[in-house]
């Protein structure tokens, strides 16, 4: 079991670089913990810290309440797999993985038990024998994913696992990495910044920009219901879309967004949030894919603008849509029979917006 | 009409030609014409008798004492000065992989032995090793390790040790850079996977360390075994094979016979004999440590 919680940490790096700003932050037992952000964002050095391969600078980090800031990492009980996959070269398959066991001189016999059993779930029995150089791509995460195992530690640690892989094997990797946390029943941090991937493998997700967590939360309550718009901009694809205006609350308590002739009336229970917002320039968001071919009425607002550009991507179509003067990007079925230049209607479900703060980014609704 | 080889084929050849005339001229016509004198008796003491003896140069070796006495000296000499080059450069390039304070200047300080051309080396150790006015009796002297001053190339057991100690002195700058590239090249990865599965400092050196600077060894050994049968300056300058013949080596040996005893044809034999054996060590070297690279 283990649990673990930061407690005010920093982390800051001797040339005075600040990676990681007042974390606080509670991973729960055998939960799957995705660190999300983009490069720089301090996602790795958090994970580095919980290896104890970085030392915390201030704050406190605790494993099931015990202190470890100055726990060696062979201590914590923790397995890794880096993203390069740090495979001894030298060594075989096999002493690749029984590596941590043999450290902790384990029985012969039960290393080698672990280390065929580990070999025999990730279907690399055969290999055991070769070096790392003479593997695949996909074999040497699975010899990474096979060291980590044998150990069976209480934190699984994963710094980018999939990254060096080609698109397809990713995908598959993803949901064996899923099953695998399924099996082991153990608490799983990983550290990634494609989207995809923490989507579909956490149970939560930390967004982290510059050092600073920007939401904590289910994979849905990041997507459906964004913190603010860094959040919202670095999920979905293509990017969601920003239209800047402004709030008018009419006499009638009517919350409207307005740009130029463009005019939006907010459902109530937004409207509700907006009430005091009179007059505030605000950001409007609106996902790519919330959007329908064609004027549907109800909760909907028809946009009508000028087709500029038509991206097919297989399953889906983008469609570069212009409407009076913004560029926007929505995803619609690929049937849809619309040209450049073409005149087409979208019909937006108004539940769906999202409003943020021009100034804070902020959202207003969330 | 269609020419064997293209446009840039034939200028190539063309840039290439007056070196490569040089090169025959200096390089590969000496090592076919020694080859070739070899199997004569060429004594310039009797320029106009030079029969033909065939291998007669290369058998009276097996009988020749000196020979084999030379053979021992070199043997002791390249044991010696690689084992201690190669303990010594790889302290010094695991202490410059560290980051601290002044390793610029370290390196660089380090590295001035390599820039030294040999013979300078062997006069200033000649200087240093001297009976009346060396450097290393004084510093003895005055720290009260000996009473006297010792004429320290006179001893025939130290003697080619301390030529050794100059040989050392002069090789480990190259043999540690070559071995710090190595370290450098190792990913901080395989360090953060070690501590992770829990090796120490010890065993991060034994698991993950030595055996990635094991091609890094193997330049070193290779090339530094090769420098040290074939030395001559040291040996020259410092001791001319004396005192009697404790620093009598191979190459002292072949230059004793040839421009001294002006014969000509054996001292090509030898000068074979040591290029064979230069040959078949480092092949040897390649395949017991290449192996498992």
């Amino acid at each position: 079991m283990a649990r673990i919680r930061f407690e005010n940490v920093e982390k800051k790096y001797a040339n005075g670089f600040h990676a990681v700003k007042d974390l606080n932050l509670e991973i729960r037992d055998k939960e799957f913990l995705v660190l999300l952000g983009p490069s720089g964002c301090g996602k790795s050095t958090t994970l580095n810290m919980i290896a104890g391969l970085e030392e915390v600078s201030d704050g406190s980090l605790l494993f099931d309440d015990e202190l470890v800031n100055y726990m060696p990492p062979h201590k914590r009980d923790v397995a890794m797999v880096f993203q390069s996959y740090a495979l001894y070269p030298h060594k075989s398959v096999y002493d690749n993985i029984a590596f941590g066991l043999q450290m902790r001189r384990a029985p012969r016999e039960e290393t080698d038990r672990r280390v065929r059993d580990a070999a025999r779930k990730l279907e690399i029995e055969h290999l055991l024998d070769r070096r790392p150089s003479q593997l695949s791509g996909g074999q040497r995460q699975r010899v990474a994913l096979g060291r980590a195992m044998v150990r069976e530690p209480a934190v699984f640690l994963m710094d980018e696992p999939l990254s060096n892989l080609d698109a397809a094997l990713r995908i598959s990797m993803r949901a064996e990495i899923k099953e695998l946390h399924q099996e082991m029943q153990t608490t799983f941090v990983y550290v990634t910044h494609d989207q995809a991937e923490a989507l579909t493998l956490a149970d939560r997700i930390v967004v982290m920009r510059d050092g600073v967590v920007q939401q904590i939360g289910s994979p849905g309550d990041i997507y459906e219901r964004p913190r603010n718009t860094f959040v919202a901009s670095f999920l979905g694809n293509p990017p969601i879309n920003y239209i800047e205006g402004q709030i008018k609350v009419t006499d009638d308590q009517m919350v409207r967004f307005v740009q130029g002739e463009l005019e939006l009336n907010f459902p109530a229970e937004t409207a509700a949030k907006l009430a005091d917002c009179d007059g505030l320039t605000v950001l409007l968001g609106i996902r790519a894919e919330d959007v329908e071919e064609g004027s549907h009425g109800g909760a909907g607002a028809v946009l009508t603008g000028k087709v500029n550009s038509v991206l097919p991507v297989g399953s889906d179509l983008f469609l570069g849509f212009e409407l009076f003067g913004n560029e926007l990007f929505f995803r619609v079925g690929k049937d849809i029979g619309h040209a450049s230049g073409d005149e087409v209607s979208l019909t937006v479900d108004l539940n769906r917006l999202h409003v943020f703060d021009k100034d804070s980014g902020a959202s207003l609704i969330w | 009409m269609r020419h064997l080889f293209g446009y840039e084929e034939r200028s190539a050849a063309l840039f290439l030609a007056p070196v490569m005339l040089v090169l025959m001229g200096v390089a590969v016509f000496p090592i076919f014409y020694s080859l070739y004198i070899s199997f004569f008796r060429i004594k310039l003491t009797r320029p106009n008798r030079t029969p033909f003896v065939g291998l007669d140069n290369y058998t009276d070796l097996f009988t020749n004492e000196l020979f084999w006495v030379s053979v021992v000296r070199t043997v002791t000499f390249s044991v010696v000065s690689v084992t201690a080059i190669a303990v010594i450069a790889l302290l010094i390039s695991l202490l410059l992989n560290q980051n601290f304070r002044g390793r610029r200047v370290l390196s660089t300080i380090l590295l001035v032995p390599w820039a030294i051309p040999y013979v300078a080396n062997a006069l200033m150790w000649k200087w240093i090793y001297d009976s009346g006015y060396g450097a290393l009796n004084g510093v003895l002297y005055q720290l009260d390790f000996i009473d006297k001053y010792m004429i320290w190339l006179g001893d025939q057991d130290k003697t080619i040790f301390l030529i050794a100690n100059a040989f050392v002195w002069k090789e480990v700058p190259l043999a540690a850079i070559l071995l710090l590239v190595s370290l450098k090249s190792i990913p901080s990865d395989l360090y953060q996977a070690a501590r992770v599965d829990g090796a120490g400092v010890w065993q991060r050196f034994i698991h993950v360390t030595l055996p990635a600077m094991k091609p890094g060894f193997m330049l070193v050994m290779i090339y530094e075994t090769m420098m040290a049968i074939r030395h001559f300056d040291l040996f020259f300058i410092l001791t001319e094979g004396g005192p009697g013949d404790a620093s009598h080596v191979l190459s002292w040996h072949i230059y004793v016979e040839t421009f001294r005893n002006l014969s000509f044809g054996s001292g090509a034999a030898m000068s074979y004999v040591l290029a064979l054996v230069t040959f078949a060590l480092s092949y040897v070297f390649i395949r017991t440590l290449g192996r498992r690279i």
